[in-house]
């Protein structure tokens, strides 16, 4: 099991967002997290990512007791994590961004010695990088100026840019087209591939084409885990979140 | 003929201006040129923080005055002490000021990082003006005796000579600005921008976050001591002055005035500032009138300063000369 | 009373005094912070252009009530002026851009007043009503400092039943805790800016009539004042009127009684404090984290 959340609860001034979540993740699992609009995914999120620590519960990653560690800790224990609100560097081009993942995942920190346009292993690499996630012809255009898909793309490789093991995946796909919603997918599982995934998604498409395991948030609490064919079926499931969405 | 190669040139016509500079201008005006050079690393090293990494500090003035200070005081108590380690005493004394401040620095950004530092200024300052005995008060630290420039056995030069002094801080505040300029070419110099745009990606990239603040924070700080410091060897005379908040305000008004988005923006907005320090101060003697009216001007019509205005007259020209697609200066 | 007890308790008269003038002017200061995110740093800068203005009012009219009157409200509406026409343009490039231009403005108003009045110091005499001292509990008061404290306090009191009782208080408090929301609400949020500011302005510009017969008119009368609000704002909590007026009142006294003891030191006190209270509270007192 590489992630574990036991009786993870926490609320935002009296107001309960999360109830005992208990989370458990497998090595090398797809595992979505859905449920509807206020259900605590994101929060949920936040805590294991050590955005802030739960009220109560404690957060296992690889074994190790993480809870309320900070994201720079996490990071380095092989957690990644992409966001909701697409954040990159919107004013640097897509190749700095992408470079700029490349140097904390080498560990470039505080070198003051060298230029970094001349280091031609960091620029290779970031080329590979551009090329794999379909961005080369936008190189040099400032990530604010992409197009919304390529943006996401963008987003998905930072959080991938320190070769996670384990990455959660904030609504990737939020607001994109058919299209878009399609290469989304394409490139999460050609970039995950061997990796183990938490994704959070209202599109029901891409959690039942993903995820090898679902678990169903509802008002803070776990309603249901399991297969996409058990989820499907359950009732109590069927009655509360996936009535409601258009199939 | 290649980019390159006119870059040589102009580099080298540069380098012969600025080398016989002394001898084509005169006293007064290379003076004017070592103050410009003084308030030009000041300046750059305040927006290694603004431009850079996002962070606006209204109380720089305090490393510019501890560097001054602390340079002025070494030389006044060790009799024979060096040039060099006495410029060195300065810079210690900035980066030490800053040493002290960056744990509740570094943690804080925005407003209260501005206006945290507008207080801790006020306080250097009003610690200068009330403790007579040590700095002086109103009056300053002056008079202390200016070592020559000497490597033994090889040269001995005067400090004393406006043009030995001249050629002196050219060399010490230039290689201050390559310096600077260099770090922020280098990986480091990414990061920093990085923490500018998106701190909160940073730290999921797996940097630490206020280690690197903290980093930047000292760099700019010892820089700034670096423009005190010499300051305080070209006027022989440190005074509260040099803390004052006004003192804190001017590298605002010069990196706005030159462009807060370029290196190069605040080193122009301070020759700009001077231009026009030396022209209103002719007519009246109200110059920070004219420099707050100018705050306001460049704010509201040009917030992107000189530097601003040539980039976008440049991106207008590249427009019209290359049709299609969008066309976006990066940085 | 003896002599020694006379004194503390004349010294803590002055401190109150200073207290309440200060908290005149950081209110407003903490109250624009809370709506709009700045602190405007031309703030002090009106509270000394009032100044300014009533000795104006002085010299032509001879009444020092018509100067307490008229001052503050011109002083006032020419801080919504700077609000509406420039500000406000600013709005968009963010709190740097904002912050940046209070202090061009501050420049331009610090030099402003040189040009008119000169460098030298005005002085200013307490109404003849509100001079001499006194007699109370066996001690002797100025009259004029009582004066002070009873002014502000009944300012104060009458903005504090505004703000709590009636709905439009109602409204700007909730715009000084959350102008994002209340603009969601479909209230007309620039209005109330405007409001905030102009109240606040006047505020300051009340203390700077109040205090032009003690330290008389001169042009560093925004710096001392001004650095001590900014102290009191941000010691106090960003936005906290609460925070303010505690903050106020301390500070008040330890510059009356550090002037008695420590002399030479006693602005060091006040930074000391602040420096104490952000080390475990950087957000101020009763402030919340940004």
């Amino acid at each position: 099991m590489i992630l574990e959340t036991r009786d993870i609860s926490h609320d935002f001034d009296g107001l309960r967002v999360l109830s005992c979540v208990n989370l458990s993740v497998q090595r090398g699992e797809r595992h979505a997290v859905i449920g509807p609009n206020g259900a605590g995914k994101t929060t949920l999120f936040n805590v294991i990512t050590g955005t802030y620590a739960p009220r109560s519960g404690r957060v296992f990653f690889k074994d190790q007791d993480v809870t309320g560690a900070p994201p720079q800790a996490l990071v380095r224990l092989g957690m990644g994590r992409s966001f909701q609100i697409t954040s990159t560097f919107s004013r640097l081009t897509a190749f700095q961004n992408v470079r700029m993942g490349i140097l904390g995942r080498r560990g470039i920190r505080f070198n003051v010695f060298r230029k970094v346009d001349v280091m031609r292993e960091v620029t290779e690499e970031a080329e590979e990088v551009l090329r794999r996630i379909n961005l080369t012809a936008e190189r040099n255009l400032p990530a604010r100026l992409l197009s919304y898909g390529k943006h996401r793309a963008l987003e998905i490789s930072l959080a991938m840019s320190t070769e996670p093991e384990l990455v959660l995946l904030d609504e990737p796909t939020a607001g994109m087209s058919r299209d878009e919603t399609r290469t989304a997918v394409d490139l999460i599982r050609r970039l995950t591939e061997g990796r183990t995934v938490i994704i959070v998604e209202h599109d029901m498409d891409v959690v039942f084409s993903l995820a090898d395991r679902i678990t169903v948030l509802h008002h803070g609490e776990i309603l249901a885990t399991g297969s996409p064919r058990e989820i499907k079926a359950n009732q109590a499931v069927r009655d509360a979140y996936l009535g409601e969405v258009a199939d | 003929m290649t980019p390159t190669a006119l870059r040589w040139i102009g580099g080298s016509l540069a380098l012969a201006a600025l080398l016989a500079y002394p001898y084509l201008f005169g006293i007064y005006f290379t003076n004017v040129f070592v103050t410009f050079g003084i308030f030009a690393l000041y300046a750059v090293s305040f927006n290694l923080l603004l431009g850079f990494t996002g962070l606006l500090s209204f109380g720089h003035a305090m490393f510019f005055g501890a560097g001054g200070y602390g340079t002025a005081l070494a030389l006044t108590h060790f009799k024979s002490l060096p040039l060099l380690p006495a410029l060195v005493i300065g810079v210690v004394a900035a980066v030490a000021l800053a040493l002290l401040l960056s744990p509740l620095m570094v943690r804080v950004s925005g407003t209260a990082f501005s206006m945290l530092h507008l207080a801790f200024a006020q306080l250097m300052y009003v610690l200068a003006l009330k403790l007579r005995a040590v700095t002086g008060g109103e009056d300053g630290i002056g008079g202390f005796r200016i070592p020559p420039f000497r490597i033994p056995g090889l040269v001995n030069v005067d400090m004393k000579d406006p043009s030995s002094f001249y050629y002196f801080a050219a060399a010490v505040l230039g290689l201050s600005v390559f310096v600077l300029w260099f770090v922020t070419k280098t990986p480091f110099g990414s990061v920093m921008v990085g923490l500018r745009d998106n701190p909160n990606r940073v730290a999921y990239l797996g940097f630490r976050v206020p280690q690197t603040k903290a980093a930047v924070y000292l760099l700019s700080a010892g820089f700034a001591g670096v423009a005190g410091s010499v300051y305080a060897l070209f006027q022989n005379l440190v005074s509260a002055d040099a803390l004052h908040v006004l003192n804190s305000f001017t590298p605002v008004t010069m990196t706005m005035i030159g462009g807060v988005g370029s290196f190069f923006g605040p080193i122009l907005g301070a020759a700009i500032f001077g231009l026009i320090s030396e022209l209103t101060s002719r007519y009246t003697e109200r110059v920070e009138l004219v420099v707050g009216l100018i705050l306001i001007i460049v704010i509201m019509y040009a917030p992107q300063g000189f530097m601003g205005l040539v980039n976008a007259a440049r991106a207008r020209a590249r427009a019209r000369f290359a049709p299609g697609g969008a066309t976006e200066l990066a940085r | 009373m003896d002599p020694t007890t006379a004194m503390y308790v004349a010294q803590g008269v002055h401190g109150l005094a200073y207290g309440m003038l200060l908290f005149l002017v950081a209110s407003g200061l903490t109250m624009v912070f809370g709506m709009m995110g700045i602190l405007n740093i031309a703030h002090a800068s009106f509270f000394m252009l009032s100044a300014y203005f009533s000795y104006q009012v002085l010299a032509v009219f001879g009444s020092f009530w018509l100067a307490l009157l008229v001052a503050p409200v011109v002083a006032a509406a020419l801080g919504v002026l700077c609000e509406r026409l420039l500000l406000r343009r600013v709005h968009a490039f963010g709190h740097m851009g904002e912050l940046i231009l209070t202090v061009g403005i501050s420049l331009v108003i610090l030099e402003g007043v040189k040009v008119f009045w000169g460098t030298e110091s005005l002085p200013i005499h307490v109404p003849a009503i509100l001079e001499g001292r006194l007699a109370l509990g066996g001690l002797d008061y100025p009259v004029y400092r009582l004066f002070v404290i009873g002014l502000a306090l009944v300012v104060l009191g009458v903005l504090a039943a505004l703000l709590y009782t009636t709905r439009l208080g109602m409204v700007v408090r909730a715009a000084v805790s959350d102008s994002g929301m209340v603009n969601a609400l479909g209230v007309n949020v620039p209005l109330v800016f405007m409001l905030v500011f102009g109240t606040g302005t006047w505020l300051a510009g009340v203390a700077g009539v109040v205090i032009a017969p003690i330290l008389t008119v001169y042009p560093g009368l925004a710096d001392q004042m001004g650095m001590d609000a900014f102290v009191v704002v941000v010691t106090g909590g960003l936005g906290s009127l609460w925070g303010a007026f505690l903050v106020s009142v301390i500070l008040g006294e330890l510059n009356a009684y550090g002037v008695q003891f420590v002399s030479q030191l006693a602005p060091v006190l006040m930074f000391l404090f602040m420096a104490i209270v952000l080390a475990f509270r950087p957000m101020g007192l009763f402030g919340e984290r940004e």
